[in-house]
């Protein structure tokens, strides 16, 4: 648009993205900082790296955190898939409300959920702990995977099974050679986004967790709340900087923005 | 080496009927179009022949067995699609030897079968393109070379030129008509490109809203259409309504609604009934008005116009004349030294076989 | 020339078909199943038990026998402070909403139509990024630079050795730009979204017949983009309604939320059933906003 000069419009873009990322900016330098109470002037040192490093609690939160992400992924990837293959090639009734359905952890207050779960899971027997926080965060990223595989299912149409078919392909072969290849992208996709929000998740995390077992968001939360060091500075950053590349990977296979 | 038998097949889809009691026959090695308008039928006729489409009666029988229960990766026809449908994550080779490796055959055998078809279309030596590599022409003959490679009983092409632009169009229509008699592969079309039909097919059937409304030779289907929605599918056409109003030697009189007479050796129902005729543009000819009064004889009708508008389109022109109270279109070949302007008073003339008396339908 | 083993399996019977047909819907619900028994398990159960829970009058533990009966929602209707909650949060969520409308949308306006080219994906990206990460850890990135202290207070003080402390630490404005900071990116993507859909010819249409920039902005590119506008707010509001980290974070003793009472209820009180009910209202108040707005979301949800 030629109205608003060029100079104007990148600089109020510019001024967005410097409030947008310099909390985080500041936050990871504070990380090197060696001061413990975040006083100025800047001085380099890796000290609250070692201090993390020796960290039994965080490393213990940590290595949770990551195994419960890849669970969670390899879960949700699966059945995501399959719900998503039947809505796209499948003619099945009550589709429309089935899909509804699938809405609420994407649309509802996680606190809701999370709170239900805790009610729910306490008095069904299967308690807090992380097999309970694996059931909810499969839950929460089962929408994100549905849509990103069945966008890429709508993308190429039936055309291409159905061509499998006239040339003798049965329904197996069909899917193994044909669709599951073309897939294959939108899978990966998903499964890199259900990794990250389960990676991230801090709100039914903090619920479903039992004394002693937590997940890395928990930590940092009780630690937050219980007043902090720049150790936590310095975890941040490693999560933070991991999150954020994760996604960076994940839009090379899938376009945020709709473009094609 | 093989027929296809469609037998009162019809298809419904809650209250829409998509095809009525349809019934043809497909003959060995015959090249069979399917022409109509959009949501004629014709489509969903050759799905169902693919298996996509399950017929709500009928039978559909391939040499003599009924298939209208039989997958359709069990069917062994070969079909290519609007837009190809070729696999975008395989090579050129992988896509055609698909069909070969899917019945588990020996590579061996797949890589001589793959290379004779690649001959075939002309394009050996692409094995190791990806489809997003080739261009239209070249998609649309891969596409071929593997609804071809497995030998199918019948060859389905669903409208596989309506993606090309016209020269390459017409290129392929001869390149699909040759490889086809090479083959010798039973073939159904599916158009809605008359010319297309007209230039490819043996015979042709037209569609509509379900049912097939005429079937030929093109030369049949063009020269003498039954009714009017075929003569005007053909491109423009004439009509002349009027009554039938006796005979004159051995032609049909129609009495047109103005009095003109116009003679047809087509039959003709009782005086007095009404009667549409229809005459090709092309089949008018063209020239000065002379003054004379020149009537009707038996064997050429003559009637005088006036030129509304011609409009010049290189190899021919194209007049639009009044005549007898309509306006009528009239092609001339750009031969003639003499070309009319608007408002020339003209005499129009053809053969009474020209005039073709349609059912009232 | 029709290979042996290519010959038609003449054996099918009819009713093969109709087996055929009945499988593969049967296969297309089968598929479905799991994610459905996993819904079931995580969200249709729990929920239930919450709704019966949030009827009950009192922990069910100890000797007394919990009652059923509407006590919990009596207490949300009839008690000041949960009225004047309720009233808070929804006040913070317009807030917040209103703020990342107005910082969003020029944003995305800009990104839409001024940036060109490879630039404009890769800026997308960069600003949709953080929304993506961890939200505990970008509002642990606010207490950096909100506290007394903290690095806008430092560096005020640097600048200005007199003045007045910056911290707003563990106030209501800092708990507003943490959630804004939070939701931003969201919302200049729903509507980048929408404004990049706008096809250029359409401007260019408005142009010739003689419109001034202003009112092509005002009159084509503002209501075609509204409803990727509107998007953007639900989107925004809900969670905001119901968010307890960030004002329990950021706004110390002013934190007090629906959100923050409930967890309380699940966390130090031990008041499921109250915490079921106050649950249960923001939901329907979650649900109200959305009713109202169906009409603009169901043709946007499509297109996600």
């Amino acid at each position: 648009m030629p109205y608003v000069r060029p100079l104007v419009s990148y600089g109020y873009l510019g001024t967005v993205l410097v409030f947008i990322y310099l909390p985080i900016l500041i936050m990871m330098a504070m990380g090197f900082n060696q001061s413990s109470s975040y006083e100025l002037p800047f001085h380099f040192d890796l000290v609250w790296y070692e201090h993390l490093s020796a960290n039994e609690v965080l490393w213990r939160a940590g290595r949770n955190s990551v195994l419960l992400a890849l669970a969670s992924s390899a879960v949700s990837s699966v059945i995501g898939t399959m719900a998503a293959l039947a809505f796209a090639r499948y003619r099945l009734r009550g589709q429309v409300v089935l899909q509804l359905l699938l809405f609420p952890p994407m649309a509802m207050p996680w606190l809701i959920l999370a709170t239900a779960m805790l009610i729910f899971f306490y008095y069904s027997g299967i308690g807090r702990g992380l097999h309970a926080m694996l059931l909810a965060h499969v839950a929460l990223s089962l929408p994100y995977v549905i849509i990103v595989v069945g966008a890429r299912l709508r993308s190429f149409g039936q055309d291409l099974e159905e061509a499998a078919a006239t040339l003798g392909a049965d329904p197996w072969q069909t899917f193994f050679r044909v669709t599951l290849p073309m897939i294959a992208p939108g899978v990966a996709a998903a499964a890199l986004f259900a990794f990250g929000i389960s990676f991230d998740q801090f709100v039914t995390s903090y619920f479903l967790s039992p004394p002693g077992v937590s997940t890395l968001p928990v930590e940092i939360y009780a630690s937050i709340r219980k007043g902090f060091t720049p150790e936590i500075n310095a975890i941040s950053t490693i999560i933070i900087i991991v999150s954020m590349l994760l996604l960076a990977v994940v839009s090379r296979f899938y376009r945020f923005g709709g473009t094609q | 080496m093989s027929s296809v038998n469609i037998c009162q097949v019809s298809k419904r889809y809650g209250e829409v009927v998509a095809l009525d009691h349809v019934s043809l026959t497909f003959g060995e090695r015959e090249f069979f179009g399917l022409l109509g308008p959009s949501g004629s039928g014709k489509t969903t006729l050759l799905r169902s022949i693919a298996g996509f489409v399950e017929p709500t009666s009928g039978q559909i029988l391939m040499e003599g067995t009924d298939i209208s229960r039989v997958p359709t990766y069990k069917r062994n026809v070969g079909m290519v699609f609007q837009n190809y449908a070729l696999f975008p994550h395989m090579t050129v080779y992988d896509n055609v030897a698909f069909p070969l490796s899917v019945r588990r055959v020996n590579e061996t055998e797949i890589r001589k079968r793959v290379s004779e078809i690649l001959e075939l279309v002309q394009l050996s030596g692409y094995d190791k393109r990806r489809p997003r590599e080739l261009s239209g022409g070249q998609q649309q003959r891969i596409a071929l070379a593997r609804a071809l490679v497995s030998r199918p009983r019948v060859l389905l092409l669903d409208e596989p030129l309506g993606a090309l632009d016209k020269n390459l169009r017409q290129r392929m229509q001869i390149e699909l008509r040759q490889i086809q008699r090479e083959v010798g592969i039973t073939t159904v079309l599916v158009t809605h490109d008359q010319e297309e039909a007209l230039t490819l097919s043996d015979r042709i059937a037209v569609f509509r809203k379900g049912e097939v409304v005429q079937m030929g030779s093109p030369d049949e289907v063009y020269e003498r259409p039954r009714n009017a929605f075929a003569a005007e599918f053909f491109g423009a056409t004439n009509f002349l309504k009027g009554r039938a109003a006796g005979t004159q030697g051995k032609a049909g009189v129609v009495a047109l609604d103005g009095g003109e007479k116009v003679l047809t050796l087509d039959p003709l129902p009782e005086d007095g009934q009404a009667v549409t005729i229809t005459v090709r543009p092309e089949k008018f000819a063209i020239s000065a008005a002379s003054g004379a009064a020149v009537g009707s004889d038996e064997a050429i009708n003559n009637l005088p116009g006036e030129v509304l508008q011609p409009v010049y389109m290189g190899a021919s022109v194209t007049y639009r004349v009044s005549v007898a109270g309509t306006e009528l279109t009239v092609f001339q070949q750009n031969r003639e030294a003499q070309r009319f302007q608007t408002s020339d008073k003209v005499n129009i003339s053809w053969r009474a076989c020209h005039s073709i008396a349609l059912d009232q339908s | 020339m029709v290979d042996q083993h290519l010959r038609l399996d003449s054996d099918s019977k009819p009713g093969r078909l109709r087996a055929v047909k009945l499988k593969r819907e049967w296969v297309g619900y089968g598929l479905t199943v799991p994610a459905y028994i996993w819904l079931c398990i995580t969200v249709i159960l729990p929920m239930i038990m919450m709704l019966y829970f949030s009827f009950l009058s009192r922990m069910p533990m100890g000797t007394a026998e919990p009652v059923l009966g509407l006590k919990q929602y009596a207490t949300f209707f009839e008690k000041d402070f949960y009225r004047f909650l309720t009233w808070r949060s929804l006040l913070l969520g317009v807030h917040v909403t209103v703020l990342c409308g107005l910082i969003g949308y020029p944003a995305a306006l800009v990104l839409a139509r001024v940036v060109k080219g490879r630039w404009r994906e890769a800026i997308l990206l960069l600003i949709v990024l953080p929304f993506w990460s961890n939200a505990l850890i970008r509002t642990f990135a606010w207490t950096m630079v909100l506290r007394t202290d903290g690095i806008v207070d430092q560096a005020l003080h640097f600048l200005l050795p007199g003045a007045p402390s910056m911290g707003i630490l563990y106030s209501y404005p800092a708990i507003v730009i943490g959630l804004t900071h939070s939701f931003l990116p969201y919302m200049i993507l729903t509507c980048y979204i929408s404004l990049q859909t706008i096809d250029d010819s359409l401007i260019e249409a408005g142009q010739a017949l003689g419109a001034s920039n202003i009112t092509v902005f005002r009159r084509i590119i503002l209501p075609l983009s509204l409803p990727g506008l509107m998007v953007g707010v639900i989107l925004t509001f809900v969670p905001v309604v119901g968010a307890f980290m960030e004002p329990r974070i950021l706004g110390g003793r002013q934190g007090f939320m629906l959100g923050t009472v409930i967890e309380d209820q699940f966390t130090e009180v031990f008041n499921w059933p109250l915490g079921a009910a106050l649950s249960f209202m923001l939901l329907a108040i979650v649900m109200l906003i959305f009713l109202a707005a169906y009409p603009l979301l169901r043709n946007r949800l499509k297109v996600a």
